[in-house]
């Protein structure tokens, strides 16, 4: 089965990127209708796990877009990254167009080279120096981290396409929110290069904190 | 090159065999040529939907060697250019069938020289019935709106997708991890999802080669038995679903009204599409078959 991997929130919820408040709550239901576990079509095609997952990602989808603010940093991010064009977003956007938005900064990489650059300030290079010579590294950790570069979740999630949902669960610590070993570690490996910091250092204290975690 | 479409779905009583029956007789008689094999080994009924008294057998003398070619085992219908092998004189034990002789019949439906060639099969997702269902890159499952319907047809999509996705590993060169996980798992329930994440676990320059082989398995499926009443969008939701969450290909050809004439056919051994051309069931599937000729053809299956 395949979530909703390489979808941005408005494909997730089926709308166009200039889609009214009104638009975004009748797709918001729709998908609720669809992927809830009364739902005639798929009670039966997803485990509640799967279920789970995916109603979380729509909730997230419709929370962002639903909210001024939020949705306006998220256009900057779609079309920083060249997901979205300047014509079709929201008109409360086209009013006041992020100034970000410049003729050279339209590919994946600007928006990848600008989140970077956060993390090259000296007191964050500090940190994370003092937090990887720890044997164990949490997700209150890797927080602290992003916080002092100033990175937001949004921002990862525009580079990594790793769900806000998983993410707050890597930051949080919770185990049952976070996704096979496998995935974790390449979500980790992206999370690290994000925050310029060794991310075999990361991988390997994450993992030991999480089963320390779990045999208590 | 003919076009075969297996039509099958989890579950019994959904109609298989009939819509088999009628889209049979409208690409007859729209001018093509089309045989009808029931592959509902063990039990069979293509027959009697068709109003014919099975006599000479089908399958069973390809079986026993009486007749070298399948072919020859085509008898005509009352509908021109339709035609149908049996297989309701085959063995009580038929329901089994041996891997050899699934073999052989498939090779030989593969050389059938027809433009269309329509496969009735039989319920559950036992792997003759898989197989069958794999001979071609595009099958078609028939569902009824209701949750018992729609919970096996998604059983039989996840089982013929895992059978399908360990064809592929089997037949190409994988790395050895990924070809022993599937021949020789370590427990009995390896799901498609393990696959995948073995597979980019150890193999991960395989996993685009993977994918697209999967998304080159069509699916195309008939809502059946569909009254009034019910919300008529819930095929082009299922497509939607299944699209986003499968890396194969689907495609919703249709509803099928219901008709309580359907089941009278049924009782007089008549073709209900012959008996009432213009009752609403018999447009529904006309408007089906126009989708089905209007589709391009498939490179044959390879695996």
């Amino acid at each position: 089965m395949k979530n909703f991997e390489g979808l941005n929130y408005y494909e997730i919820l089926k709308i166009p990127a200039n889609s009214t408040s009104f638009e975004i709550k009748r797709a918001y239901q729709d998908a609720l209708s669809i992927y809830n576990e009364d739902s005639l079509v798929t009670y039966s095609l997803f485990s509640n796990e799967e279920r789970g997952n995916l109603l979380n990602t729509v909730k997230e989808a419709y929370s962002t877009l639903i909210d001024e603010n939020k949705r306006a940093a998220y256009d900057t991010i779609l079309l920083d990254s060249g997901q979205i064009e300047m014509s079709i977003t929201s008109i409360q956007n086209q009013k006041t167009p992020p100034h970000a938005h410049t003729s050279h900064m339209t590919d994946r990489d600007t928006v990848e080279e600008r989140v970077r650059k956060k993390s090259r300030k000296k007191e964050v290079e500090t940190l994370s120096n003092e937090i990887l010579s720890r044997d164990l590294i949490s997700g209150d950790d890797l927080k602290k981290m992003r916080e002092a570069a100033g990175i937001e979740l949004s921002e990862i999630n525009a580079v990594t396409k790793i769900t806000v949902t998983v993410l707050k669960s890597m930051e949080e610590n919770r185990i049952e929110g976070l996704p096979p070993k496998l995935y974790l570690k390449n979500f980790l490996r992206h999370y690290a290069e994000i925050l310029q910091i060794d991310s075999q250092k990361v991988i390997d204290g994450y993992l030991k904190h999480i089963s320390s975690v779990q045999k208590k | 090159m003919a076009q075969i479409y297996p039509i099958g779905g989890g579950k019994g009583g959904v109609g298989k065999t009939f819509i088999t029956a009628s889209l049979g007789a409208l690409l007859a008689k729209s001018g093509k040529k089309v045989v009808l094999i029931d592959l509902d080994l063990g039990g069979s009924n293509l027959h009697t939907v068709l109003g014919i008294n099975d006599q000479q057998g089908g399958i069973n003398r390809f079986l026993d060697k009486t007749v070298k070619n399948l072919e020859n085992m085509a008898v005509p219908t009352v509908i021109q250019n339709l035609f149908f092998i049996s297989s309701s004189l085959c063995s009580m034990e038929i329901a089994n069938l041996f891997h050899a002789h699934k073999l052989k019949i498939i090779n030989a439906i593969q050389k059938l020289a027809f433009d269309y060639i329509l496969l009735d099969l039989g319920t559950g997702t036992n792997f003759n019935t898989l197989d069958f269902f794999l001979t071609s890159n595009q099958g078609i499952f028939i569902c009824t709106p209701e949750p018992t319907a729609i919970e096996n047809s998604f059983r039989f999509i996840k089982a013929v997708y895992l059978r399908k996705l360990k064809h592929i590993v089997k037949q190409h060169s994988f790395h050895s991890a990924v070809k022993k996980a599937v021949i020789h798992p370590n427990h009995e329930a390896v799901t498609s999802p393990d696959i995948i994440e073995i597979v980019l676990k150890h193999d991960p320059d395989r996993e685009m080669f993977l994918r697209n082989r999967l998304s080159g398995f069509k699916f195309k499926f008939i809502l059946n038995q569909f009254r009034k009443n019910l919300d008529a969008t819930i095929g082009d939701k299922i497509e939607d679903l299944c699209n986003r969450h499968f890396y194969s290909n689907f495609q919703f050809l249709g509803n099928v009204g219901y008709d309580v004439r359907i089941h009278d056919s049924v009782l007089s051994k008549k073709v209900f599409i012959h008996k009432y051309p213009y009752a609403p069931p018999a447009i529904d599937i006309k408007k089906i078959a126009e989708k089905i000729i209007n589709t391009r053809s498939f490179i044959p299956v390879t695996g």
